[in-house]
């Protein structure tokens, strides 16, 4: 079975791009463009990963973290290892994620292998 | 790579339309928190993603540009015009940039010099330096990405003493501000609590199990009681450096042990740490089965799922593609014609059947690929948006530029072609129309100019207009104009309506002086040969001292409309069938009876016009004949035609140059049979026969 990643961001050529190297390495991707869009995803189906950028209208990448980890509604996903996409230098971003209960971070620009190292090391 | 970068650079293209929308709207409500959120949002998705795409210089500039509304929205800075002007020559720039990476054009390159220096300007005002963070897009290989540490789980006690509310505590937002920390989750115990009779509202009497996981050690924990130390009994334990909350099993444990036990305690849970840990993997070393059981629990305990599902719900079609697909159906409602025709000269029932259902469909083919071709107005109004603000800060006149209807949607041929005479009027409004501050004053205007583009729909067709609260235009100045120009003979008389049109003639211009705006030689008569290139009508009214208002009439679509085949002699004629009021049989007779071009139909009298006639088309009459009842200028008016074919679908094709010196027939279009029938303006008709 494939390991199946969800990509949330509001961007389309960053999921086109992550979408395309997670494809050629032979993971299922489900794609949504913002928080609140994501959570439609988390209906009982298996998700192994979910990838999430910080700065998306309608529900933040911040708050996507938060209701994934509270909301008893999203329990099946409370232990779904979550990775945000960030360029932020400044720490309190990384700490409010850290808080909200992201497992880790990839920093844009990335190069596609630097992804899936960080891949490997969160789902093995 | 070149995929993603052209998709960048559609997706960039954009974004910066948003950011300039967004900007002009924070300019117009400067307190308005969303719209900082929403500048700084796209700001900062362009400088992640250019980055990402090898447009390194993009990335860069739209750092600095960003610390800019960071430190706005954090309150750090206040918004002034300079902070506009800068930023929206940025945008411009960014454009710039966006076609020319490299900044081969010399032209970009000091402008990028130039604005970044005005940028970094103002991220010195607040004594920051922000030149060394250039180093956040290099991609440092080995900051590429991270993991945090597992949270630890703490268990923890807490027991109020009874009179704990008499010192304004309320245990509960203790235990909200636990939330704060990570993961919580409380348990009452009610054990202690006295029957009903012997309840002392002023007492506590519950007391609590509350597991938390957290990256804060115990004494930010502890922290949190620190004002109810001496009034509670509390205990915090460290159980396991590792998050609990991922764990199901641990809290259903925990929670049927509470249904057996009235109080449980540290051993009781301590065992029951062990026990999870151990059940789902035999290995006792707690960090090492951290990541193991990760993936054990999720595929054991739902029902899996593999559907490859994307909710997207628009995508993005090149507009040749949607070109083409206009096209193909327009020949397909041109085949669909001939079947038609075929199918009532044989009259086999079963091809009738299929011939009205494909009629059917490919109505509604035609209906949705032309649903897929429109584009709502508001596409272009950020560039009307920013016009005004510029040309206003310009000329230094205060207007308020209010939109209204932009949501109403039009055929993309003819939004592409609407910007440049809109874009004209506005320019003229804005230099002859609004008067400056002093002048509206003392006419007792308010100081503010104000100008409403408006849109909205009306039958087949779209209305445009733009209204100024201006000076107007005096229609002697026209006709005097008009006059020494040679345009109209000085003893005209002309109503005032024909007066205003006279300002589309070619070369006609009234500024006094010519203007760096407007008035560079190309006038209103460019206006309204771009609106009649898109089969629309441009009109002007205007009161001297009220303003002007500049009405366009647009048709929905250019390419196929719902028609009214009739016939003249032995030629086709086809009427937009939404211009059709009603349609009656006349007999030739009353035809020739009729004084001064009058007829009464339904008691009413109204004016017609004898086409076959007005055509001069010649041939025997027919003894009964149709009028078409159409309304023109609110009132109706009747055209008699020989007789009427039906409804029919027209596509039309543009006549040949030789043609181009009329304009009663805007097109023709080829029936089933290959005959031509000729797509008539009814309005032009009308006009053109009541002029002669």
């Amino acid at each position: 079975m494939n390991k199946s990643i969800l990509i949330v961001d509001d961007s389309e050529s960053i999921r086109e791009v992550v979408s395309f190297t997670l494809e050629n390495a032979g993971y299922s991707v489900l794609i949504s463009n913002d928080g609140k869009d994501a959570l439609k995803f988390l209906d009982g189906r298996k998700i192994d990963l979910i990838i999430t950028d910080l700065h998306m209208p309608e529900m933040d990448g911040i708050s996507l973290i938060k209701e994934v980890r509270r909301n008893p509604d999203y329990t099946p996903y409370t232990r779904t290892p979550i990775l945000f996409l960030t360029t932020e230098s400044q720490v309190e971003k990384k700490m409010e994620a850290k808080e909200a209960g992201a497992t880790g971070w990839i920093v844009k620009p990335f190069v596609p292998a630097k992804l899936l190292e960080a891949l490997n090391k969160v789902m093995r | 790579m070149d995929h993603f970068q052209s998709k960048f650079v559609e997706e960039a293209t954009e974004l910066i339309v948003d950011l300039e929308q967004a900007l002009l709207n924070l300019e117009s409500n400067q307190n308005d928190k969303e719209s900082i959120g929403l500048v700084f949002r796209v700001m900062h998705t362009l400088k992640g993603n250019s980055s990402m795409f090898g447009f390194d210089k993009i990335g860069e500039f739209t750092h600095h540009l960003e610390t800019i509304y960071d430190f706005v929205r954090q309150g750090k800075m206040k918004l002034t015009d300079e902070i506009f002007n800068v930023t929206l020559k940025s945008v411009d720039h960014l454009s710039a940039l966006l076609n020319d990476i490299n900044l081969t054009d010399p032209v970009n390159k000091d402008n990028h010099v130039s604005i970044t220096q005005q940028v970094l300007n103002i991220i010195n005002l607040i004594g920051h330096n922000d030149l060394n963070t250039s180093s956040d897009f290099s991609g440092n290989d080995d900051d590429s990405y991270g993991l945090f540490e597992e949270a630890s789980t703490y268990h923890i006690f807490f027991k109020p003493k009874e009179n704990i509310f008499s010192n304004g505590t309320n245990p509960l937002f203790l235990i909200d501000e636990l939330h704060g920390l990570g993961q919580v989750k409380a348990y009452p115990n009610l054990s202690s609590l006295p029957g009903l009779q012997q309840i002392n509202i002023s007492s506590s009497y519950i007391y609590w199990d509350i597991f938390l996981s957290t990256y804060k050690n115990a004494n930010d924990i502890s922290d949190v009681f620190i004002f109810v130390e001496d009034d509670c009994d509390l205990v915090i334990t460290k159980l396991i450096e590792k998050n609990l909350f991922f764990n199901e099993s641990f809290f259903q444990r925990i929670e049927s042990l509470l249904k057996e036990k009235i109080n449980i305690n540290l051993i009781d849970i301590q065992q029951i740490v062990l026990n999870t840990i151990d059940n789902t993997n035999d290995q006792v070393v707690f960090e090492n089965v951290k990541e193991e059981k990760l993936l054990n629990v999720n595929s054991q305990t739902k029902e899996i799922r593999d559907i490859k599902d994307s909710s997207i719900s628009s995508i993005r079609v090149s507009s040749f593609k949607i070109d083409e697909m206009m096209n193909l159906v327009s020949e397909l409602v041109t085949s669909q014609a001939r079947l038609s025709l075929l199918v009532e000269h044989y009259n086999i029932p079963e091809l009738m059947a299929i011939a009205e259902n494909m009629q059917k469909l490919s109505r509604q083919l035609r209906d949705n690929a032309f649903s897929i071709s429109l584009i709502p107005l508001q596409s272009i109004v950020t560039r009307f948006q920013r016009l005004v603000r510029d040309l206003s800060h310009e000329l230094k006149k205060d207007i308020e530029f209010i939109t209204e209807g932009t949501e109403t949607e039009l055929d993309k041929t003819i939004i592409e072609n609407l910007t440049d005479p809109i874009m004209h009027i506005l320019r003229n409004s804005l230099d002859h129309g609004i008067e400056d501050a002093e002048v509206r004053t003392k006419t007792g205007k308010p100081a503010k100019g104000k100008i409403i583009l408006s849109a909205f729909y009306s039958g087949a067709y779209v209305y445009i207009e733009v209204k100024d609260d201006g000076a107007g235009i005096n229609p002697e100045i026209i006709r005097e104009k008009a006059i020494s120009k040679g345009l109209i003979a000085a003893d005209a008389s002309l109503t005032q309506k024909e007066i205003f049109d006279l300002v589309f003639q070619p070369g006609f211009s009234t500024a006094k002086v010519v203007t760096d705006v407007s008035g560079r030689g190309v006038g209103m008569d460019v206006v309204r040969r771009k609106i009649s290139d898109i089969r629309g009508e441009v009109e002007i009214d205007s009161k001297i001292g009220h303003g002007t208002t500049i009405t366009i009439k647009l048709p929905l679509t250019l390419s196929i409309i719902d028609g009214l085949l009739v016939l003249i002699n032995d030629t086709y004629f086809i009427l937009q069938l939404a211009a059709v009021k009603k349609i009656y049989s006349i007999t030739h007779k009353e035809v020739q009876k009729a004084q001064r071009n009058m007829i009464i139909l339904d008691g009413e009298s109204i004016p017609f016009y004898y086409l076959r006639d007005e055509f001069e088309m010649g041939g025997t009459p027919f003894d009964v004949e149709q009028v078409i009842v159409v309304m023109y200028q609110d009132s109706p008016v009747g055209l008699i035609i020989d007789k009427v074919v039906g409804e029919y679908q027209a596509v039309i094709k543009p006549l040949g140059k030789h043609y181009k010196n009329q304009d009663m027939i805007s097109g023709a279009s080829i029936l089933g049979d290959g005959t031509i029938a000729l797509v008539t303006d009814t309005n032009k008709i009308i006009k053109k026969c009541s002029r002669e």
